[in-house]
């Protein structure tokens, strides 16, 4: 079945390696701009209030200063519909933006930010779920009738006699806890908008384009007036993807000070700048019948949103959709809502906010598994997707390998020999999920462009709007062109970064970037490929549909002899009469909105060790298989899978943005429990390939995949390992030390 | 983060800088590794009008077996100078775990003894920016009169949080304490007192030059454990330190000091008398860990709750007997 | 009157520089000499991507004053590799695929560095430990940890 392709499948290094292993590859903090000033912003020191006074005097004499502002040099700047960039009246979080100073050292930034004095009257704030949805709660915002920011409901089937049906029914209540992204770039961003007409931003970002027309939206500029320039982006994992107040404070003192503004946080700023993964309380019910098959499921979900909605709607949508993705149920019914509170704005961490979602509704199906004598493998398996599936809710799928991963993950971590026989406290569990590469939801259109122009010798520019943030991305679009035009990648390079020369695309999220600018990128590959045939064609005396495009080699499929080399053809073409120049452009949109065409599926195993006197987890191993259509590169592949592992133990096991009054008390990457080497599990990857119709080369994404299928394999491991199932995420000690006491009271009442 | 503003001399000299810290007072800290106080620094609750820069000050940077008994440590000497001494290994082996498992290999790279002596303790409501302080009520800590750790407390419950303080303690360690014109030596066990704000008995114009330790205690069995749920670069959640000395009569005595639960380092008494009485049974050492969580004090609910540290000291007290009492086929009566 | 003139010595460049007290090495190498290969992250020491090497051993830049290093000797990241060639780990840093987004690859790779150098031969244990203080969120450290094994392993090592 797999085709053979020279560069595609090829364990690739990295294109930018030398760059980024030299310490050469520019970050946006290594930038430095003429006349550029440093800003510092100051934040409310309350969760909720009215601003009373705001002092700016003795700020505004500090030597070196060059602009202060507060909401009467920003008023009518929203980041989102219910937030102002700098507060007028009222303050939502401890954190919220109040005022900013732009300064030509740091030093003098930071003495004039300490001088601002605010005067706040404090209101009661709430802080958890309870309160804001309790009856009499103070509405937070105006414009709305309660503290509900958002809710979706999604209906399938008959749910009802769906649950009527079935044998066993049984209704399961999950907490889980906020965590933060972690990456190693921390925010920041220069912005220039010290030029008439024009506005220049430096960050990093997944996505050059939403950066752009949200910059161009609140200023009320057009987006041709906005350059945004994300040259490397230190990890994204879904924390960057949206305008920030930051970068709004930054191009408002650059107004006013007439200079370029940098503005990068402090590693203690940065837990609350980045909108990464609040607290959820969810309600999983489910369906089954004896022998396993899964009827139905229903799921009630809360998810904190913190004091500002922004985007964080985009977690309800993946969540409800992905609710009927991976099991053949005949009903579903979701309703999830985001409640404002005065914590911290949250967004999620990496893994479409799905990470909290499976967490939960694996260990209700592993307690369903477990009340109906079944193997959980087997429950998965049973009630697994497969290809030319269609869902309820109208997914379909071109390719799966779901059961696939099921089975090889099994075979190799040897399930069958382990569940059920492992001597106590130590426990195996499996995770199932699914992934959508690409897709519509924020647009009507999911575009990606991609344009490549061939220089004399045969070198390739290839020129997209995909950011890379590590996951290798440009290095898979040069694999890609490289592939269909018979050349290498290391003949390529990568011109992205700029959106004053980028082409249009979306940006890197919601897993788009293999699938949907891999798409453009082979269209505009093939659209070179064919002026380069034409010219060959002519010199071969063949037919341009003869020949073949290999190893930097043009020749005739029926005549091998009949070659050319590809920098020959190349330099022909432009040194004709006609003296062309070759250009290749495409660009792909998915047709679909269902929401995409591809779906990547993995199976996880973990095997844990628990200590039962301190409560602590070891992850021994994890084996790891993903169904990403076609491995472009394999090496990169793995690297995701990784990666991905890694964080997704991190936010089981370890870690926990504590909450206290409004604040982050662990607020730091040393108490804000990352871990390290020593906790890496030994990894075993599987990479299936199924081959998808629809993406390039059949390649469908891994970008966030495996992630969501890791926090439940743990968790199932741990709750098998101690015999009981547990509910709040993450797994700390404490709480399987909790899992265990419950465990043994519920023995001594049997 | 950048530093606070602040003024620089390097004294090149021990006495020069005891005379400074005479002339300085409070207002004048010492900088030798910086992974403690110039972090602190950062956070704005350390703001020196004078740092003293004490790297490499060669009274500070020796390691010497002395003619008195005793293993002098410079103050000064790195973490990862102690890790890769021999001869401390060797003779020393649960202070040589201990002082590996301090932080990273960067952090004991620039660490110096003398600076995890005087570790500062932490706390959630104090290792913080002054902005995220500026959200609640001034703390003990920071001159207020607040416990953000436990409430209407009169004093700062910070934790201790050194890892070569309770294995020092356990060993019989003593510190050289060295003010203009003095020198006393104070048994590291009574170096502490329980209190997060004043955690040593260090006054502003002094410091250690050197630690000693009685070589004698080579002979005896040591323990150290330090649960964490990182490893290679973690602070502790609970600590232990033991020691199980024989001295000659059959009898042996017996040692153990918890660290990183309180603002300072736990001597265990009425734990040790459980085994001094009963002897390592499996049942003496049982009710040992039982009582170890009745010596423990006011406990907070820093970085883990108060009732998870009564557990872990109870699991490190029955953790520590039976890594002391192991002997190779090993035969306790019930 | 605050500002001091200190020499030091930076990938065997020798420098003159004028600092404040109050600077730290990461600060004064990034700002002051342009060299920006080594980067700022936590700031309190915990995540590893400010390392340079002193005297043969991995140092936090960021907890380290300028000032105190008057007359010392510091490498960075810019200062492994020439023209011709990559130094080993790099190589197998981008051959074992342990570079993603290449923000905490320089530290990382300056404390696989400082190991080597003293440890040609660590076991995994050893490598663990001297990279525990690094943070990748990336990678996992997974690929990262095999290139430095690789990398010191004497069959591996290429000249």
């Amino acid at each position: 079945m797999a085709e053979k392709y020279n560069v595609i499948g090829r364990r690739q290094t990295k294109l930018d390696g030398p760059l980024k292993a030299t310490g050469r590859s520019p970050f946006t903090e290594d930038v430095v701009l003429p006349g550029m000033l440093h800003g510092k912003i100051v934040r409310s020191t309350i969760p909720r209030g009215r601003i009373v006074k705001i002092d700016t005097t003795r700020a505004e004499r500090v030597p070196g200063v060059k602009a202060v502002i507060t909401h009467k040099d920003s008023a009518g700047i929203m980041v989102g519909p219910d937030q102002q960039l700098l507060c007028d009246e009222m303050v939502y979080y401890i954190g919220d933006e109040v005022a900013a100073v732009a300064a030509t050292d740091e030093d003098a930034a930071l003495e004039a930010a300490e001088l601002i004095k605010v005067d706040y009257e404090p209101l009661p704030a709430l802080l958890t779920m309870e309160e804001a949805t309790a009856p009499g709660a103070p509405i937070l915002h105006q414009y709305f009738d309660d503290n509900y920011a958002d809710e979706k409901v999604v209906n399938y089937g008959d749910v009802d006699r769906a649950f009527a049906e079935s044998d066993h029914v049984r209704t399961d209540e999950f907490e889980t806890f906020p965590s933060h992204n972690c990456f190693a770039e921390l925010h920041g961003t220069i912005v220039d908008y010290s030029l008439p007409g024009k506005l220049a931003i430096w960050t990093p970002s997944q996505t050059a384009i939403l950066i752009q027309k949200g910059m161009a939206q609140s200023l009320g500029l057009s987006e041709s007036q906005v350059r945004v320039l994300n040259l490397n982006t230190g990890g994204a994992f879904s924390g960057r993807g949206t305008v920030r107040p930051h970068h709004l404070i930054a191009a408002v003192l650059s107004r006013k000070a007439s200079r370029p503004v940098r503005i990068c946080m402090s590693g203690e700023e940065e837990f609350i700048v980045c909108r990464s993964a609040g607290g959820s309380k969810l309600t999983f019910k489910s369906g089954v019948l004896k022998d396993g098959t899964l009827k139905v499921i229903e799921a009630d979900h809360l998810y904190d949103c913190g004091a500002y909605v922004e985007t964080q709607f985009i977690q309800l949508i993946i969540v409800a959709s992905t609710l009927q993705m991976l099991y053949k149920i005949e009903a579903m019914r979701y309703r999830g809502r985001l409640v404002y509170t005065n914590n911290v704005p949250y967004f999620f961490h990496h893994g479409g906010g799905l990470v909290p979602s499976q967490f939960a509704l694996g260990q209700h199906l592993y307690a369903v598994a477990q009340d109906i004598g079944l193997d959980p493998l087997d429950l998965h398996y049973k009630n697994a997707v497969d290809k030319g599936y269609t869902t309820i809710g109208g997914t379909h799928y071109a390719s799966c390998g779901l059961k696939e991963c099921i089975e090889k993950t099994s075979r190799k971590s040897g399930w069958k020999k382990k569940y059920g026989k492992l001597p106590p406290y130590r426990g195996i569990g499996i995770g199932c999920g699914v992934m959508s590469s690409g897709g519509k939801g924020l647009f009507q259109h999911d575009t990606s462009a991609a344009f490549l122009k061939i220089a004399e010798d045969g070198k390739l520019s290839l020129f997209t709007g995909l950011p890379d943030m590590g996951q290798g991305s440009h290095t898979t679009m040069a694999m890609i062109a490289a592939e269909t035009l018979g050349i290498e990648a290391d003949d390529i390079t990568v011109i992205s970064g700029d959106t004053d020369i980028a082409p249009f695309d979306v940006g890197a999220f919601s897993q788009r970037g293999t699938f949907t600018t891999g798409n453009a990128v082979k269209n505009a590959s093939l659209d070179a490929k064919q002026q380069i045939a034409k010219t060959a064609a002519e010199k071969l005396q063949v037919k341009p549909a003869s020949l073949v495009f290999k190893d930097r080699k043009i020749y005739s499929k029926s005549d091998p002899e009949k070659t050319l080399s590809f920098e020959d053809v190349v330099f022909d073409t432009l040194h004709s009469a006609e003296g062309r120049f070759i250009m290749g452009r495409g660009f792909y949109n998915s047709p679909t909105s269902k929401p995409a065409l591809a779906y990547s599926f993995g199976a996880q195993i973990a095997e844990v060790e628990v200590d039962p006197e301190t409560g602590m987890v070891r992850l021994l191993s994890m084996t790891v298989a993903h169904d990403v259509g076609r491995a472009i590169n394999p090496l990169a592949v793995e690297g995701q899978m990784d990666g991905q592992v890694f964080s997704g133990m991190g936010q089981t096991l370890f870690e926990e943005c504590v909450l206290e009054q409004g604040q982050i008390i662990n607020q730091s990457r040393i108490d804000y429990r990352l871990p390290r080497t020593f906790e890496v599990p030994g990894m075993e990857h599987i990479i299936v390939e199924t081959n998808d119709p629809y993406g390039p080369f059949g390649a469908k994404e891994v970008g966030e995949g495996p992630i969501a299928c890791n926090p439940h394999a743990i968790a199932g491991a741990v709750s098998n390992a101690i015999g009981y199932t547990l509910t709040e995420f993450p797994l700390t000690p404490e709480r399987v030390l909790e899992g265990i006491r419950k465990r043994d009271k519920e023995k001594r009442r049997v | 983060m950048r530093l606070p503003r602040f003024g620089y001399i390097k004294p090149s000299s021990i006495e020069e800088c005891l005379n400074l810290l005479q002339e300085y007072g409070g207002k004048a800290r010492l900088l030798a590794g910086g992974t403690d106080l110039l972090i602190n620094m950062k956070y704005r609750v350390a703001s020196p009008e004078l740092v003293m820069g004490i790297k490499g000050l060669p009274e500070l940077s020796q390691i010497v077996m002395d003619d008195k008994g005793y293993c002098s440590i410079g103050a000064g000497i790195t973490l990862s100078e102690i890790v890769s001494h021999k001869q401390i290994a060797s003779d020393f082996p649960a202070f040589h775990k201990a002082v590996q498992s301090v932080a990273s290999k960067h952090i004991r790279n620039m660490a110096t003894l003398g600076g995890n002596i005087c570790l500062d303790t932490r706390c959630w409501y104090y290792n913080k920016s002054k902005w995220w302080r500026d959200a609640r009520e001034v703390c003990h800590k920071m001159g207020g009169r607040e416990c953000h750790a436990i409430k209407g407390s009169p004093r700062c419950h910070a934790i201790n949080s050194s890892d070569t303080v309770p294995v020092l303690i356990a060993l019989g360690a003593r510190v050289k304490v060295v003010r203009k014109g003095q020198e006393r030596i104070v048994q590291l066990k009574d170096f502490f007192q329980d209190n997060g704000a004043r955690p040593t008995v260090l006054a502003p114009e002094e410091m250690i030059s050197a630690v000693l330790i009685p070589r004698e205690a080579s002979s005896a069995r040591p323990a150290f454990i330090k649960i964490a749920m990182r490893k290679g670069i973690d602070f502790s959640m609970g600590s232990i330190a033991g020691l199980l000395a024989q001295n000659g009569k059959g009898a042996g005595e017996l040692r153990l000091v918890l660290n990183c639960i309180g603002s300072a380092p736990i001597t265990l008494k009425k734990t040790v008398l459980v085994i001094a009485e009963a002897g390592f049974t499996d049942a003496a050492v049982e009710r040992a860990a039982l009582t170890a969580r009745s010596e423990l004090g006011a406990l907070t609910n820093l970085f883990t709750s108060a009732g998870y540290k009564r557990h872990l000291a109870e699991v490190l007290v029955k953790r520590a007997l039976n890594e002391l009492n192991e002997l190779p086929g090993k035969n306790r009566s019930k | 009157m605050e500002m001091r003139i200190i020499s030091l010595t930076v990938n065997d460049t020798a420098y003159e520089v004028a600092v404040k007290p109050w600077q730290t090495l990461l600060e004064v190498i990034r700002d002051e000499l342009g060299l920006t290969g080594t980067k700022r992250g936590c700031e309190i020491g915990t995540c590893g991507v400010c390392t340079v090497i002193i005297d043969g051993k991995a140092i936090l830049s960021c907890l380290t004053l300028a000032l105190e290093c008057e007359g010392r000797s510091i490498t960075t990241i810019e200062g492994i590799s020439t023209a011709e060639s990559l130094h080993p780990l790099q190589k197998s840093f981008i051959e074992n695929g342990a570079v993603q987004c290449g923000y905490c690859t320089p530290g990382i790779i300056m404390t696989g560095k400082a190991l080597l150098d003293e440890n040609p031969d660590p076991t995994d244990d050893e490598i663990k430990e001297a990279l525990a203080g690094t943070f990748c969120r990336c990678t996992g450290h997974i690929k990262i940890m095999e290139a430095v094994k690789k990398a010191s392993h004497p069959a591996g090592e290429k000249e």
